[in-house]
């Protein structure tokens, strides 16, 4: 097992973790010290996003759907972009600067031979997102051929990952196309 | 029927890459007379220097929310006809009501795809040519 540490490490808190496990398709954003969020990656990407001065921070975990498919990358793209708004949303609203962001990137790993290369798919296009919005990208850990447990401590910025063996990869579950005729109400 | 090449649309919305994908959405569609805003104060000075037809506009921005760019928008007589669609995220229930009281003409929830963007214009304008 190979752990790796990312560059910050602050102070942590000295009350009892309190585990939030995030899976595919959600985010999760703290200002309490005492949270730790936690997941599973394989070819899927995990944003952590920190404001230091806010002292505010949080977690996604996404896998553009159709990655794996002959698709339109723009259509797929969307997918990703409304994870990544709603954990940068999340941070403003709990004071969060935009301009503050720091980013960290985890996954997108190519688990499977046989499958072309999702997981890279996945970090370049959150790696462009950032570069796009602005957000501030402090590096990470993508790519490789195996499964990561991720850690971050949302308040101190702080990541921590531990590179697993291939079985214990989760399994990818494809995200819900959005809705191409159900989700519009006219009023 | 409108023809989508005579629309006029601003797009308002804080994040830039969603932005680029609902001005390809809008192009795809025929629309080609696109401006863009990054929150409800530019938006609205943009509307005010160019009127639109058509408002794609986020609910969370900073400065002037969705709800207040459309409050702004409904209280001036320049743009108060301009259509108005709001882009939500799951969840936004309430604040979809109090837009709806504010007079918006639809919503989109996040993520969504082209026929449905194309979907919602035209519950508004009526099919596009």
């Amino acid at each position: 097992m190979t752990l790796h540490r990312s560059a910050q490490r602050t102070e942590e808190t000295e009350e009892l973790p309190q585990k939030v496990h995030i899976i595919q398709g959600q985010y999760h954003v703290s200002d309490q010290p005492s949270v730790v969020l936690m997941t599973l990656l394989g070819s899927c990407v995990a944003a952590c996003i920190h404001d230091p001065l806010a002292r505010v921070g949080g977690m996604n975990h996404f896998l553009l759907p159709g990655a794996d498919r002959d698709t339109n990358t723009r259509e797929a793209e969307r997918y990703g972009v409304h994870l990544m708004e709603l954990l940068v949303n999340g941070l403003l609203q709990r004071g969060a600067r935009k301009d503050r962001l720091q980013a960290k990137l985890f996954g997108g790993a190519r688990t499977l031979e046989r499958l072309s290369d999702i997981g890279r798919q996945n970090s370049i296009f959150a790696e462009r997102f950032l570069k796009t919005e602005g957000i501030t990208y402090l590096g990470g850990s993508c790519g490789g051929e195996s499964g990561r447990r991720l850690q971050f401590w949302p308040v101190s910025g702080r990541a921590r990952q531990a590179m697993i063996a291939g079985k214990e990869v989760p399994i990818v579950v494809p995200p819900p196309a959005p809705h191409v005729d159900g989700d519009v109400e006219f009023f | 029927m409108p023809f989508a090449s005579a629309i006029r649309a601003i797009i308002v919305d804080d994040q830039l890459t969603s932005r680029a994908l609902i001005r390809d959405g809008l192009q795809q569609l025929g629309i080609q007379d696109i401006e863009q805003a990054g929150d409800g104060e530019q938006g609205l000075k943009a509307l005010l220097q160019k009127p639109a037809h058509l408002v794609i506009s986020d609910l969370n921005m900073p400065k002037l929310d969705g709800l207040q760019f459309l409050q702004a928008v409904r209280a001036h007589p320049s743009t108060q006809k301009a259509a108005f669609i709001m882009l939500t995220g799951r969840g936004d229930r309430a604040l979809i009501e109090r837009a709806i009281k504010l007079g918006v003409n639809n919503y989109l929830v996040k993520p969504f795809t082209i026929p449905v963007l194309k979907g919602a214009i035209e519950a508004v304008f009526g099919k596009l040519k």
